[in-house]
């Protein structure tokens, strides 16, 4: 009787500390495609991977880039080497010390094309940079090496699409040579994966965050685990992450521009618009006729009264910006700003010098529920219509409208794209050779030539000039309508303390539910 | 009984060949690049070739099918584009879970709506005739969405009673696992509810017309015994065809449901391959379900046996 009495007293105490523990359950639209950091990698698997791995250096608020597990990186005067300096006392989440080691091993499987890395090519001197030695002089330094100067190389490495470039001990693959499951540094590590279901972090208990001033700050900042554990569930239906998040049975989810309205002075339940890095555009095919003339593409931006269109678009959430750089970046300058006066005589006036004489212009979106495509392709059509254009709108599936994008086929595409950390990176998304890749957007000579500066350029000054002269020729040959940077809804209860999110990813270190 | 059996399952080797061809070829007709989705605005068009050589999407769609073909016959229904897995443990670990709604969902609502079909036709034209099939009417008109995201808003929302959101396996905590099961099968149960108490008072009907009905009612037969002992037995016929058809219909996906209410089954997985284009994943899944709807029919076509031995001397 005295052992049942004390077996009852030991399970209850049990019960009581296994309620302490908190869970933060966060939806997630669809499963995780990967848990092998940069391998057949989409948004989801990089926004849950930035909680379990880190790399030497990672992104602020800013999208400028700070150290991360190095203590701090020496740069050569040229730009080409690149000495970085472990923190100390850092442990992976198997208790194991990290040392220059693990960094060298994790590179070796990362430039290994049998690993699929799908940033190996902007590495190996097939596109952006070449790197031409890795050293390990001593347990807590990394010496990087490249051929040619670059100012885009720690942006490079920085990227949550490349897992970060994430040190990862050997453990996380089998004796096989299989990827297992990761284990890094991060504020959470690694536990279980229901596919299907859910997939589960734990805190790591032990762990140590950059140095910080104790606020969240993009992937540095203070990063300390305040939750035992994270649940990720599968919601792939808007309606019922919102039924969820008002029982409690979710704690943070994204929702759509549509379904804000009544959260915005909600009782209980917090909306957070978060601003982003990414671009809603309308994309021109800039080879197709009519988007062939400048006059034409010139006109469609007088034509359109651009905060009308935002407005409408987000749901008076997002801030027009006709700027390759997004608004948060630490490029963004005056110049950025600098755009086309909403002007319907004046588009007249050009759609009649161009000889326009009334062809169908046609629009394709998609009717995704997290971006704006449909919306704002709807918006612009009646602004166009106002003019004199005779815009259409083909809704397509989001597989045949990205597949005709890519092929060059259309004249106007309403479409999303996620951020880049460094304009450059951006540029090369759509500045270039369409004989090459039709994808591009711009093949001008004069901006192709200023992207290829931009990569070499290392005095940020003069980076800055040649950003700011990218704008002035972007806005005078109107190779597309940016329309705004992407803006994400989340919903949370008002009991959830710290900012739950960066860029388009759940960031769920510094939160705590209380 | 084993060469009709036998007999029936080679017939359907020109069934499930038939439907690979069409399947494999069709898909391929459809635009969209599940290379160019997997890369998303990420990698240039040296990417996209690289990795569509990877995925073996640069050869001839012959070659792609007669090296699929081959490794099905194999057993080997290849790797999903999308998640890198194996596809058959796939489609069948999605189908069990599926399963798990379907079959209750299906029984349930035959055992309610079989007896309510036959109540409704042997008091046709009454107030309980009228108000089954009234009912029978809504519940088919309502689309299962709709029910299912009422259900949630009433039992999970403002009752409290049942989870509204995630998935609990009832192979790893049966009862927990039941209380997730609850609405998506109460859905599921209310529209074939419809379906079938229409097709079971309607066959019902048909038969209480015939002489032999006539007969034993001459011959003072009670209407119970009539209905249960003479009537049922052959008019049960027409709803089993239907049943069979309902089975191999919700088995091979029942996606909105699975969507509103979060359950990781077939029809999810297919209607995610659809929009991923991941060819290995919507083959499978189709070569998958046209081998369940055999199965389906096979057992139903034995079940007919049992209800009119003639089927088997023929």
């Amino acid at each position: 009787m005295k052992h049942l009495l004390m077996a009852g007293v030991a399970s209850l105490a049990l019960i009581g500390a296994a309620e302490a523990q908190t869970t933060l359950n966060v939806s997630l639209n669809a499963d995780l495609r990967t848990n092998d950091p940069g391998v057949n990698r989409d948004g989801n698997s990089d926004g849950v991977l930035m909680h379990i791995l880190e790399g030497l250096v990672g992104a602020r608020n800013d999208m400028s880039i700070a150290p991360m597990l190095a203590e701090r990186v020496e740069v050569s005067d040229d730009f080409t080497r690149f000495t970085f300096t472990l923190r100390d006392g850092l442990k992976f989440h198997n208790g194991a010390p990290v040392t220059s080691a693990e960094f060298l091993w994790s590179w070796k499987r990362y430039m290994d094309p049998a690993t699929q890395w799908s940033c190996r090519t902007d590495f190996d001197g097939s596109r952006v940079v070449n790197v031409t030695s890795v050293e390990t002089p001593d347990p807590k330094t990394v010496v990087m090496t490249i051929d040619a100067p670059s100012p885009v190389f720690l942006a490079l490495l920085a990227r949550p699409e490349c897992g970060q470039t994430a040190i990862m001990h050997p453990d996380s693959v089998g004796a096989d040579g299989t990827f297992q499951f990761p284990i890094g540094t991060g504020p959470f590590k690694w536990q279980e994966w229901r596919k299907g279901e859910y997939f589960q972090l734990e805190a790591f208990t032990d762990y140590v965050s950059p140095p910080n001033d104790g606020t969240s700050d993009g992937l540095v900042g203070n990063k300390d685990p305040k939750v035992d554990f994270l649940r990720y569930m599968v919601v792939p239906d808007g309606a019922t992450v919102i039924a969820g998040i008002r029982t409690g049975a979710i704690h943070f989810g994204s929702i759509s521009a549509e379904q804000i309205d009544e959260f915005r002075d909600h009782p209980t339940l917090q909306l957070l618009s978060v601003p982003t890095g990414g671009h809603n555009i309308l994309y021109f095919q800039t080879r197709n006729a009519p988007m062939d003339n400048v006059e034409i593409r010139r006109a469609i931006a007088e034509a359109i009264d651009l905060d009308q269109l935002v407005a409408m678009a987000s749901n008076g959430t997002g801030t027009p910006n006709m700027s390759l750089i997004p608004v948060g970046s630490s490029w963004y300058s005056d110049v950025q700003a600098q755009r086309p006066a909403y002007n319907p005589e004046s588009a007249r006036a050009r759609l009649q010098a161009a000889g326009y004489k009334g062809e169908p212009i046609t629009i394709k979106a998609n009717r995704r529920s997290n971006v704006p495509s449909y919306a704002a392709a709807i918006a612009a059509q009646a602004m166009l219509q106002a003019v004199g254009i005779n815009a259409q709108i083909e809704v397509l599936d989001f597989a045949i409208q990205t597949d005709q994008r890519r092929e060059g086929v259309g004249q106007i595409s309403s479409v999303s794209v996620t951020p880049r950390f460094d304009p450059s990176f951006t540029y090369t998304f759509f500045i270039g050779d369409k004989d090459k890749d039709p994808s591009r957007m711009w093949e001008d000579p004069r901006a192709i030539e200023l992207m290829d500066r931009s990569y070499t350029e290392t005095d940020p000054a003069k980076r800055q000039e040649i950003f700011d002269e990218m704008h002035k020729l972007m806005m005078e040959e109107m190779p597309s309508v940016f329309i705004y940077n992407m803006v994400y809804n989340w919903l949370a209860p008002k009991s959830m303390t710290g900012m739950p999110v960066w860029e388009s990813y759940p960031r769920l270190w510094n939160v705590s539910l209380d | 009984m084993l060469r009709f059996v036998l007999g029936r399952i080679l017939s359907a080797i020109p069934t499930l060949l038939i439907v690979s061809v069409t399947v494999f070829f069709l898909i391929r007709l459809v635009p969209g690049d599940p290379a160019a989705l997997l890369l998303g605005d990420h990698g240039d068009a040296a990417a996209l070739a690289e990795l569509r050589a990877q995925l073996g999407l640069d050869q001839s769609v012959l070659t792609q099918f007669r090296i699929w073909f081959f490794k099905v016959l194999s057993g080997d229904f290849g790797t999903s584009i999308w998640v890198g897995e194996p596809v058959l443990p796939l489609i069948i670990q999605k189908f069990l879970v599926s399963v798990q709604v379907v079959i209750p969902a299906v029984i349930l609502a035959t055992l309610i709506a079989v007896p309510a079909g036959i109540l409704a036709a042997a008091r046709q034209n009454s107030v309980v005739d009228v108000g089954l099939i009234s009912v029978a009417t809504l519940l088919l008109s309502i689309p299962t969405f709709w029910l299912g995201l009422l259900f949630l808003l009433v039992f999970g929302l403002h009752l409290g009673w049942l989870p509204v959101v995630g998935y609990v396996s009832v192979r790893t905590d049966f009862v927990g696992g039941l209380l997730y099961l609850i609405l998506p099968i109460l859905t599921l149960l209310l529209h074939e509810i419809g379906t079938i108490i229409r097709m079971s008072r309607a066959s019902t009907l048909e038969v209480l017309r015939l002489d032999y009905i006539t007969h034993a009612r001459a011959k003072g037969l009670s209407e119970g015994a009539i209905l249960w002992r003479h009537t049922f037995k052959n008019a049960f016929g027409p709803t089993l065809t239907l049943l069979g058809l309902i089975l191999g219909n919700l088995l091979s996906g029942i996606a909105v449901i699975e969507t509103v209410f979060t359950i990781p089954g077939l029809g999810r997985l297919m209607v995610d391959a659809i929009y991923a284009r991941d060819y290995p994943v919507i083959q499978g899944c189709m070569l998958f379900i046209a081998f369940i709807y055999i199965l389906v029919n096979l057992f139903i076509d034995l079940l007919y046996s049992f209800f009119d031995p003639k089927v088997m001397t023929q």
